[in-house]
């Protein structure tokens, strides 16, 4: 069911959220950049609709509303262990169709790959999602390669028309609140691209055999193995666990899970001091192989939902797409020998 | 030819080698300026000079070869530029005024650099507006960060940026990138506790290296923005030496206030004999004791509460 | 109990078998199904967990051999018998013994990674008839590190077992035992049809790609090879991504794999 609603009207209905929902979207964290005076676009909780940042692509993205980058397990004294409290309110997560596409990769692992995840399932149970329409393509998005440009899975779509918003609802209950507010009842198919400035072609012909080329080699000095193309990414799920303890002799303190990085040193580390993929651009194999080729051996689609976050961030300049696009002719290199 | 060189020198002229001939000093406060008033520059230049050009040491351009009777018609052709400089003038067209305070002097900042703290331009022009004209020598420099790649040590007042590194725990991912990077550019305040870092305060000089490290951005800016205030360093004949810190968390207001204080107590206690009635203040410093210039400094200076004074000072420096 | 995967249970230290100094057998109390080269994640609050082989199954227990190298195994050592463990498992895959059944079986393992295919030699050892016949190769660096050396000497009565230090003073080394590396010793076996014989590698990375050559030499194919892979791992249960190589979670589709698969691997 499509309707136009004033910004006073969607807003009205977004305060009648709150009652059983967080709402996450992505917000201005003013003066929130890494750099003085600037401002920083990441997911945050908002209020109220002014809050909410529809002009430009998030940072990061809302991965962190589902998966915390810190979350406790539970809590143990020397003999009993206790699962920690769930959040006492669902969440309302407002994403583009890319971050929607990258919800199917996170289930994927945290519902289907091994035993469900006990703590991720209790969360995505209880989350709705608002899908924002994308009236243009950002810097680096190449949504349309990977297929995820348009998304169907959401209770609501919001699109900024004007001063207001047209909405595709398709929750019946939530039909109801937005009804009576309802500037006009019309049919609304939520924006999205059909192009972007930036494609990537992924070789139907890949093999894991691409491992031995030589196109890695030049990450080895580029990249700096920060992690910041992994923590940014909507569907990189990795994390470490660790044991805290609140007293130096007490044996009481909690278990926790916090985000992992492929890229970082010590992802790979086992006693004795040894590990895998010292160099980097073993590290840029291991991910972008995971991201375009493995996962889909695996599971039948890409784990790479074509948002172009990596490239936004990465402090080096490296591009995932071009290293994607380099592909091709890397399977040549390697079938070639 | 009668030419009274005493007041030429407070129009930011200069008594040259040559006879005849003298170069008009342009300062640029905060060193930043609108590509077209390089227009105006190389038309003095090439009208009234030699055709040549000097960049100073101070962030300003020194056009030689000019006539003594062209002086007027250069101070015309100024007046654009001393207006978009926003530069304090007692009489519009009469060219710059007083030449004793030097010109406020700042690194490239945050409107380029990814270290700065602030916007150093903009911050040296403000202290432009409260310091100029003066006749009195003082030397000011601001840098964006503690790297100071203005050599804000070698100045009587030197300002740097610091920024307060806040902390989110909830975002850190332990992996230490800003604890290592701090040891290896900085001056090791993280330690790893409990899997995150912790800061020590007392060490953290503010650069904001943790901040630009993290990859999660679990260490963000302080919306504040503060400043360490070094004093007195000098180069010269005499006794060269690096300025000491003075203020660690400082705030702009604190600063500009210090400062202005400090051209009172150089007005009270300046040797008035002394060459060309031109003194270093740290001289005077030396001359009075640094407890009586602090009673000066700090009068009605309300420092932030994070602010930490550092006294007594002393200096060390080259001596012969 | 819950369907809460993170959340270990108790289990008792019912017995401890010192084997060297730093490698004790824990045997702990466990009911449920669990296979030999399956593991248990080691939990313990306050220092973390460590995956941990069973290299042992018996009557409502579990064997953990565990050879003190970090955090978690230095605290495990802290405890004795009566004590508790908390334990969380049995994950991975395991060893199939169908795929052993009626062939020729060659075991080749080097240090602790004759633990977590104990359970299979074991097994075969008290039914000998389900094997056409069987050898074991176990190495170790010294005559100090021998693990299982009672267990050495039962099987020895059936099945070929060849064990064998990297090096020894004479005087040191005992009878039953011969010097070398495992794959110097690859081709002392015996084999009726080399073509239908099978055989698990398992032990340190090197030691496992030498043998696994060595098999292939003597005209093992590949898909007649098992190897167990070690990885770092963290969750257990395919989430924390740390065991991925490829296209697989050795957590999951492993620790043990047949060679035609563990051959594509690259870490
Ligand atoms: C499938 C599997 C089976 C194993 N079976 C046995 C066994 O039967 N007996 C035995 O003694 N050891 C076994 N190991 C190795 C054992 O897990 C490590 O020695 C142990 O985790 C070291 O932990 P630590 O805290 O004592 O050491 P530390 O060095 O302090 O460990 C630090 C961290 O590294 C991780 N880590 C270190 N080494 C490994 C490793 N090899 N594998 C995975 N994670 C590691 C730990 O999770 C921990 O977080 C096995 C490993 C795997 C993956
Ligand atoms: S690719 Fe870029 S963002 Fe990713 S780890 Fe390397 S330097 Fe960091
Ligand atoms: S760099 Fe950031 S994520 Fe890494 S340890 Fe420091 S605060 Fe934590
Ligand atoms: S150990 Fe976590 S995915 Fe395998």
């Amino acid at each position: 069911m499509g309707f136009k609603l004033s910004r006073e009207a969607f807003d009205a209905v977004l305060q009648s959220w709150t009652d059983d929902y967080v709402l996450f979207a992505p917000k201005r964290f003013e003066q929130g950049g890494i750099y003085s005076d600037t401002d920083c676009i990441r997911y945050g909780q908002v209020q109220a609709v002014d809050e909410i940042v529809f002009d430009s692509k998030s940072l990061y993205s809302f991965k962190e509303a589902l998966l915390p980058v810190s979350e406790t397990l539970f809590f143990f004294t020397e003999e009993t262990v206790k699962e920690a409290d769930p959040p006492k309110k669902g969440a309302i997560i407002f994403l583009r169709s890319c971050d929607l596409h990258g919800l199917k990769r996170l289930d994927e692992i945290y519902l289907r790959n091994g035993p469900e995840d006990a703590y991720y399932r209790r969360l995505r149970d209880r989350v709705q999602f608002v899908l924002m329409g994308c009236p243009h393509s950002f810097e680096n998005c190449f949504c349309v390669s990977m297929g995820t440009n348009q998304a169907t899975d959401y209770a609501i779509s919001v699109d900024v028309e004007g001063d207001g918003f047209l909405v595709d609802c398709k929750s019946e209950a939530w039909a109801e609140r937005i009804t009576p507010r309802a500037e006009a009842e019309l049919d609304v198919t939520p924006r999205h691209v059909t192009e972007n400035a930036v494609t990537v072609n992924i070789p139907e012909t890949l093999t894991i055999q691409v491992a031995s080329s030589r196109i890695w080699d030049e990450y080895d000095n580029r990249c700096i193995d920060c992690g910041r193309c992994n923590f940014v990414c909507p569907t990189c799920t990795c994390f470490t666990m660790q044991d805290l303890f609140y007293t130096e002799n007490g044996r009481v303190g909690e278990r926790r899970r916090i985000w992992a990085s492929c890229m970082v040193d010590g992802f790979t580390d086992v006693a004795g001091g040894g590990s895998y993929r010292k160099k980097n651009g073993e590290r840029m194999r291991f991910k972008v192989l995971h991201k375009v080729y493995d996962f889909k051996v695996r599971t039948g689609s890409h784990m790479c939902v074509g948002c172009g976050r990596c490239d936004d961030v990465c402090p080096e300049y490296i591009s995932f797409s071009n290293s994607v696009n380099k592909l091709d002719q890397a399977m040549k290199e390697v079938s070639g020998r | 030819m009668d030419i009274n060189t005493k007041k030429l020198k407070k129009n930011a002229f200069r008594v040259t080698k040559v006879r005849g001939m003298t170069a008009s000093r342009i300062r640029v406060p905060g060193g930043h300026l609108d590509a077209r008033y390089l227009g105006k520059i190389q038309e003095i230049a090439e009208r009234f000079g030699n055709g040549t050009i000097h960049i100073t040491s101070r962030q300003g351009f020194e056009i030689p070869g000019i006539p003594y009777e062209k002086m007027a018609e250069v101070n015309a052709l100024l007046q654009p530029l001393i207006e978009g400089l926003d530069i304090n003038q007692s009489e519009p067209g009469t060219g710059y005024p007083a030449s004793g305070t030097r010109n406020i002097t700042a690194c490239i900042g945050n409107r380029v650099c990814p270290y700065a703290c602030y916007d150093t331009t903009a911050f040296a022009r403000r202290i432009e507006k409260a310091v100029f004209p003066n006749d009195l020598h003082f030397k000011i420099a601001l840098t964006g960060c503690p790297n100071d790649c203005m050599k804000v040590r070698m100045h009587d007042f030197g300002i740097m940026g610091m920024t307060e590194p806040q902390f989110e725990p909830q975002r850190c991912v332990s992996c230490e990138a800003c604890i290592d990077v701090c040891a290896k550019k900085s001056v090791t305040a993280l330690k790893a506790v409990k899997y995150r870092p912790q800061r020590n305060e007392e060490k953290c000089i503010g650069c904001g290296e943790c901040v630009l490290n993290c990859p999660n951005m679990a260490w963000t800016r302080s919306k504040e923005k503060y400043y360490r205030l070094t004093l007195m360093g000098r180069t010269g004949k005499k006794n060269p030496r690096l300025g000491e810190d003075f203020i660690k968390w400082g705030d702009e207001a604190s600063i500009i206030k210090i400062i202005l204080n400090t051209y009172d107590y150089v007005e009270k206690y300046i040797d008035r004999n002394a060459p060309g009635g031109k003194e270093h203040i740290g001289y005077i410093v030396d001359r009075t004791g640094f407890e009586e210039f602090k009673g000066w400094a700090l009068k009605d200076v309300n420092l932030p509460a994070k602010a930490r004074v550092f006294t007594p000072l002393y200096w060390q420096g080259i001596k012969y | 109990m819950t369907d809460n995967e993170y959340v270990p249970f108790l289990s008792k230290i019912t017995e401890i078998i010192r084997h060297t100094d730093i490698e004790y057998t824990f045997r702990m109390t466990y009911d449920g199904d669990v296979k030999p080269g399956q593991f248990f994640e080691v939990s313990i609050p306050k220092y973390g967990e460590a995956p941990i082989s069973v290299s042992g199954i018996g009557d409502g227990t579990v064997d953990l051999t565990i050879r003190k190298v970090g955090k978690v195994t230095n605290e495990v050592f802290e405890h004795t018998m009566g004590d508790h463990l908390f334990l969380r498992g049995p994950y991975g895959n395991g060893f199939d013994l169908d795929d052993y059944r009626g062939r020729e079986l060659v075991v080749v393992a080097g240090g602790t990674g004759l633990s977590p295919v104990r359970g299979v030699v074991d097994h075969f050892a008290r039914h000998p008839e389900e094997v056409k016949g069987m050898t074991l190769i176990t190495g170790f660096k010294s005559p100090a590190d021998i693990l299982f050396f009672g267990d050495l000497a039962r099987w020895k009565q059936s099945m070929e077992v060849i064990l064998t230090v990297d090096c020894a003073d004479d005087g040191d080394k005992p009878a039953a035992c011969q010097i070398g590396l495992v794959t110097e010793h690859l081709p002392k076996v015996k084999l009726g049809d080399i073509s239908r014989a099978v055989a698990i590698v398992v032990g340190p990375p090197a030691m496992m790609r030498f043998s696994v050559l060595g098999l292939l030499e003597l005209g093992f194919a590949e898909k007649n090879i098992w190897i167990s892979q070690e990885r770092k791992m963290c969750c257990g249960i395919g989430k924390c991504g740390h065991c991925k190589i490829g296209d697989v979670y050795v957590c999951l589709d492993g620790p043990v794999f047949n060679y035609t698969k563990g051959r594509t691997l690259i870490d």
